[in-house]
């Protein structure tokens, strides 16, 4: 027993089993008495319960060993404490993945060396040490350096560590490297603005085909017309023909390059979408056609209600060239009929257009919606090739389908959903 | 000095000989001083360059806006800059109809916007209603050396 006294004093912890079976820890505080030969003849001391203490002691280390194992498996995120001075102090598997240092390499060095060059000329580490203790916190996004002095753009957060008095006793690191997102994000920006330089590109282009393309038309049809008046009675029948043919073609022309213009048009800009009334979208392109010419006996039969989310503006060209061919195409019949309707199609609303005109031969259906592509000749039924491939466009643009069925001389029924 | 003539800024000497031809056609008489280019116009308006001293103002400009040297539009900004030409009507007769042509040319302050139709029949007319209108019917801004 005096074995256990160091200088005749006692000072430890161990366990008693109490009459009730269960264990207590005590503090022990002892005192050897000896007598006048120096004989050990008693011991003095005191016991204190600190089984509470010892319980809270164990839970803490045990989560203190569970935080230690989380932190350390982490790979994605780089872990890692420093020092008030910013000499790294602690490091786990994701700092070492992330920068590429061994724990044995890394502790004790400073961490201005994830900084580049400029940053660490730029005094960026120690501000960073001066942000994050004045303010507890810092977050940054900047380039950082590996071990093999490849950079990354990293996602840094810093805490400060207090203790209990509130001394800053070092600083917690959390730092993940974002360099797949920043390129991404480059590559986007990049490609938008290589989109933007094609837009505007298409935009001088339309705008000079609008002005530089006409400017000789305008010539060829004047000058046709001053032949045609001041020189009429040197031309016989045949060649006042020919300029006439001249000045048809020009204008013909100068149509093209307008129904062209628009076509351009209604891919450029962006989409307005809202509730539409397509019912009294149609009711009034309806009545504008028969003001063009109030002779024809056209019937039109509108389905009420027909209302769909778009772009009103586009869906008012659609139904234009939808109701202008049902004009057109019906033109030699004593009596027509048209009917825009709505119908199920695969699970949705499928809008149509029928009328019963000169119809089409379905063998031909594929080549109904492609620019310039026509099934009748000029002098049958007039048009430039483009009114369906700008319907086309405009319900691709609302990410719908457009499709035609038909039968020649048993009309066409031209369906869109949206 | 001052005259009834038309100032035609138009590049083009086709566009030029069916303008003309087209004025002719609605006995439209004044003189036509043509520019073929913008700085031209401005140097014949302000009595600058080559009419250094003989500053002129015509009853009506006749604007492209598609011009070599110093374009269109940039010609209406200075016209409506100057004291002396702030008034001046100008009518913009291009080949363009681009939305933004038209909404930049009224915002600098154009009098009207006419695209030229390929059609020279539908071009005769109107310039004859652009004569009817500028030279007989409307009343000119009182002039300002007049006033």
């Amino acid at each position: 027993m005096p074995a256990l006294f160091a200088n005749d004093q006692l000072t430890t912890e161990y366990r008693f089993r109490g009459k009730d079976g269960a264990y207590r820890w005590v503090h022990d505080e002892s005192r050897l008495l000896r007598d006048a030969t120096g004989r050990p003849i008693e011991v003095v001391g005191s016991w204190v319960d600190v089984t509470a203490r010892r319980e809270a002691e164990v839970s803490l280390r045990a989560g203190e060993e569970r935080l230690r194992l989380l932190v350390g498996s982490v790979r994605d995120y780089a872990i890692y404490m420093l020092d008030p001075d910013g000499h790294v102090r602690s490091w786990n598997a994701g700092a070492q993945h992330i920068k590429g240092y061994t724990e044995a390499e890394i502790l004790g060095q400073h961490f201005s060396r994830f900084y580049t060059p400029e940053d660490v000329a730029g005094g960026r580490p120690a501000a960073a040490l001066r942000a994050t203790a004045a303010g507890g916190r810092f977050e940054e996004e900047n380039w950082r350096v590996r071990k093999d002095g490849s950079r990354f753009w990293a996602d840094v957060v810093m805490t400060a560590v207090r203790d209990d008095r509130g001394a800053l006793v070092g600083f917690a690191k959390v730092t993940r490297d974002l360099t797949e997102r920043k390129r991404a994000e480059q590559a986007l920006r990049s490609y938008a603005a290589q989109l933007e330089v094609a837009n505007k590109e298409l935009e001088a282009f339309s705008y000079s085909v609008s002005h530089d393309l006409r400017t000789p038309l305008r010539s060829l049809d004047g000058f046709s017309q001053a032949l045609l008046e001041d020189y009429h009675d040197r031309l016989d029948d045949t060649g006042r023909d020919f300029l006439q043919r001249v000045r048809a073609a020009s204008q013909r022309m100068g149509t093209l390059i307008d129904d062209l213009l628009s076509l351009s048009r209604v891919t450029r800009g962006d989409l307005q979408v809202a509730a539409v009334d397509l019912s009294a979208l149609a009711a009034a392109v309806a009545t504008e056609l028969k003001k063009s010419d109030p002779e024809r006996a056209i019937t039109f039969a509108i389905a009420p209600d027909l209302v769909a989310r778009a772009d009103a503006g586009l869906m008012r060209v659609v139904l234009q060239n939808l109701l202008g061919n049902a004009w057109k195409f019906t033109g030699r019949r004593p009596a027509a009929h048209v009917e825009v309707g709505v119908m199920a199609h695969d699970g949705r609303r499928a809008f149509f257009v029928r009328d019963d005109g000169a119809g089409f031969d379905m063998a031909y259906a594929a080549k109904l919606f492609g620019t310039f592509q026509r099934l009748h000749a000029a002098a049958e039924f007039p048009g430039s090739g483009i009114g369906l491939a700008t319907v086309q466009r405009i319900i691709h643009r609302h990410g719908g389908q457009v499709w035609a069925e038909g039968a020649p001389d048993r009309g066409a029924t031209f369906y869109f959903t949206l | 000095m001052h005259d009834r003539s038309i100032l035609l800024v138009e590049d083009n000497p086709d566009d030029e000989a069916l303008t003309r031809r087209a004025l002719a056609k609605n006995n439209i008489q004044n003189e036509i001083v043509v520019a073929r280019d913008g700085a031209e116009a401005l140097d014949w308006l302000f009595g600058t360059g080559p009419h250094a001293g003989r500053a002129a103002t015509p009853e009506l400009v006749l604007l492209d806006l598609k011009l070599p040297k110093v374009d269109g539009l940039e010609v209406l900004r200075r016209i409506r800059a100057n004291p002396s030409t702030r008034l001046l009507p100008v009518v913009i007769l291009t080949s363009s109809r681009e939305e933004k042509d038209v909404v930049t040319g009224y915002g600098l302050g154009a009098n009207s916007y006419i695209r030229k139709p390929v059609d020279f029949g539908q071009f005769v007319e109107a310039v004859r209603q652009l004569g009817l209108y500028w030279l007989v019917l409307n009343e000119p801004p009182p002039r300002p050396d007049a006033a």
